[in-house]
């Protein structure tokens, strides 16, 4: 019986990393994919911050849901999910200034990350405070992965760098893909991929 | 009695016979606007086409032999992309340009939908726009006609566009094709007389292309520099890609609506939204993106003018 | 008030700077939502009607309290407040009156909060129509209209999509891009094709 619950919470981490990866699979959270997976520094500093929201947020909305009156959940979804955004934005403003100048406007708005708030209302509002950890911890990592495949291949492509150091000389990279409209074209090719991938097994 | 009339709706099943013979005819048609662009332009341009040509073709090929299905290069569709994204590039691109647009074209603009008669945007204006966004440097260098020493000038739109005096070009001079620009679009002569043929042979029909530089020169002559009916619409009509875009890229049966309304709706749009970029917005030219708007709105245009099948109900 | 400025406000939220085929806002519903062209118009309708309360609720707010009060630094928080309330009541009236739409847009409706459309337009109303933290004549009309048209360029972009995704179902598209990744890159051409708008000047 125990077992087969370590089993079950297992699965929850596992399917935010491929199966149900919230970038490639439910198509959440694209906003600010597009925007700041320019650069892997960016990418990875997005997606931990990210995944400290959801992880705290899931936490809270597990442990207190049957105390939130359905009517109102998404307000107080809100409330709760910008308390750990302004959280986090404040280590960042203390910690690493740096990425916080590099992310923007984008920091404030993972309260309107489309994951955080998804995952929230359909999860978390329903699952013991395990599990939520579990998912939030698997969505987030997921997030993360996902935002830093996109940004290396951006990076390359686009601006011929990678992590900041240019690759060759005399590359001419295609600024179309450093723009949201190679982004789409990014992700579109990388799901075809995928799926390529998963037809072969 | 016997049921003589056959009413159906799109889509159609292609017959590839007929679909060979006419590709290959507006191939054919092309083919003087080239032999002008390399007179005017030298031998890159003919580099240039022979390399987005081999492209096109090898990268359907290929593709297709990937994924198991029966190789079709001869019916001269992927040719013609190949020839018109040839056709919209500068003649001082570097050769590797014409190879990743051409790619780009046909695996991105047509294989991707599935092929023949199924993508949404035509190839050679996805190729083209995504060249343009990649290396814009690259895509608005161009050279002078005649002028085979690599000296870059600006070309009768961009001079417009930057509110410079135009020097001394006629409307002789752009009808011949005698000013910068890209490989396929500046005899005008050469291409009329390939849209003539096709025109003659009932392969494009007249309404859209008709509209679409009808739109343009009316709409261009509307909104003149100096207040209202100052504007100088044959300048606009003979210049850039118009031409070549209203007879060769719009007239395109895959990604244009198919009844005679929604395309005449589908020029006008096309028309009005060249007009509407080369006067105020920031490219000189317009007509690439006019026709890749009209594109995505096809579908669209076609749902609203569908013919209703009889009985059925109204949306 | 000025007809060019209302004009102008149409023109650019509707075409020239369209909400997501040019800004790239609001792309979760887009790419979701855009199969079939009823969803696709009702969530424009959605849209339509929590994009214009809000520009309506954030202007009074950022007007009578956060400029009074110096507090604009909580203007994110307060706008995505405003909006998560709007959304709950849309919700409310939604399952209440029409359940079979409510059962179409699944997880889509609760997600029109986190739609960096509507929160976009939001700080963009404050952004354009407020200078040095003082309302700009007319500040509210604008507002309000912006919110219209940005609204409407949503819908503009998802019947578009919508219809080509609609006849693609009739085409035989290759296993490996169906769906989602023909969908991304579909958006990407479109994307490509508003880029003919860059640089616009009146």
């Amino acid at each position: 019986m125990a077992e087969k619950q370590q089993n079950r919470c297992f699965q929850e981490f596992i399917k935010g990393l491929i199966r149900e990866n919230p970038t490639f699979v439910l198509a959440l959270g694209l906003c600010p994919t597009l925007a700041v997976s320019t650069s892997v520094s960016n990418a990875i500093g997005m997606g931990l911050a990210s995944t400290f929201v959801l992880i705290g947020s899931n936490l809270i909305v597990s442990l207190i849901k049957k105390q939130i009156p359905e009517e109102i959940r998404i307000p107080c979804y809100i409330v709760i999910i910008a308390t750990f955004v302004t959280v986090v934005e404040l280590i960042m403003k203390a910690y690493s200034p740096a990425l916080n100048r590099a992310l923007g406007i984008y920091v404030p708005l993972i309260v309107v990350n489309c994951i955080v708030l998804g995952r929230a209302e359909a999860f978390a509002s329903k699952r013991t405070f395990v599990h939520s950890f579990m998912d939030a911890l698997g969505m987030g990592i997921g997030f993360t992965l996902a935002l830093m495949l996109i940004s290396i291949i951006r990076e390359f492509f686009g601006f011929g760098k990678i992590i900041n150091y240019p690759v060759f000389y005399n590359f001419h990279p295609a600024l179309v893909i450093g723009m949201p409209a190679g982004a789409l074209l990014v992700i579109g090719l990388l799901l075809g991929f995928f799926n390529i991938i998963k037809q072969k097994k | 009695m016997q049921n003589r009339l056959k009413v159906s709706v799109s889509p159609h099943i292609h017959k590839p016979v007929s679909i060979s013979k006419i590709m290959w005819s507006v191939n054919l048609s092309l083919i003087p606007a080239g032999i002008a662009g390399a007179i005017i332009f030298g031998f890159s341009a003919l580099w240039i086409t022979v390399i987005s040509l081999i492209t096109a073709v090898t990268t359907e090929a290929v593709i297709q032999k990937l994924t198991n299905k029966k190789i079709s290069v001869k019916d001269g569709s992927a040719f013609l992309t190949g020839l018109l994204l040839a056709y919209n590039l500068s003649p001082s691109v570097p050769l590797w340009i014409p190879v990743v647009g051409s790619f780009f074209s046909i695996a991105i603009g047509k294989m991707i939908f599935g092929g023949l008669g199924q993508n949404i945007f035509n190839p050679a204006l996805a190729g083209r726009a995504f060249l343009m966004a990649s290396w814009p440097s690259y895509m608005t260098s161009f050279t002078g006609p005649l002028k085979f020493d690599a000296v870059t000038s600006a070309t009768p739109l961009a001079l417009l566009k930057e509110g410079k005096p135009l020097g001394d070009v006629s409307y002789m001079d752009l009808f011949l094709g005698l000013r910068g620009g890209c490989i396929g679009e500046v005899c005008i002569i050469a291409l009329l007389i390939g849209a003539a043929y096709l025109l003659f042979r009932g392969y494009i029909n007249w309404q859209i292309p008709f509209t679409f530089i009808l739109t343009v020169g009316l709409f261009t002559w509307i909104c003149g520099p100096r207040g209202f009916l100052t504007g100088d619409g044959i300048f606009h009509v003979l210049s850039g890609g118009l031409i070549l875009g209203a007879f060769f890229m719009a007239t395109d049966y895959v990604t244009s609506p198919l009844t005679i309304n929604g395309q005449i709706i589908f020029a006008f749009g096309c028309g009005l939204l060249t007009a509407i970029i080369r006067l105020w917005g920031g490219y000189p030219e317009g007509v690439s993106y006019a026709i890749l708007i009209m594109n995505a709105a096809t579908p669209i245009i076609d749902r609203f003018t569908k013919t209703r099948v009889y009985g059925t109900v109204r949306y | 008030m000025d007809l060019g400025q209302f004009l102008s406000i149409f023109i650019s939220s509707v075409f020239i700077y369209n909400v997501i085929l040019s800004r790239f806002l609001g792309l979760c519903s887009f790419i979701a939502v855009s199969k079939e062209t009823k969803p696709a118009l009702s969530m424009g309708l959605a849209v339509l009607f929590v994009i214009s309360m809000s520009s309506i609720i954030t202007w009074l707010i950022y007007t009578y309290l956060l400029i009074p009060f110096n507090i604009t630094y909580l203007r994110t928080i307060s706008f995505i407040l405003v909006i998560a309330a709007f959304v709950q009541l849309l919700e409310i009236l939604i399952r209440k009156f029409t359940p079979g739409l409510y059962k179409v847009f699944g997880i889509y409706l609760p997600l029109i909060t986190c739609n960096c459309a509507v929160f976009g337009v939001a700080v963009l109303n404050s952004d354009m129509f407020f200078v040095n933290n003082k309302a700009v004549p007319g500040s509210f009309m604008y507002s309000l209209f912006q919110g219209i048209c940005v609204s409407i360029g949503y819908t503009l972009a998802m019947l578009l999509m919508s219809g080509i995704r609609e006849r693609l179902e009739l085409c035989s598209i290759p296993k490996s891009v169906k769906e989602f990744p023909l969908a991304f890159i579909i958006a990407s051409l479109m994307g490509l094709a508003f880029m003919g708008f860059n640089g616009f000047k009146f």
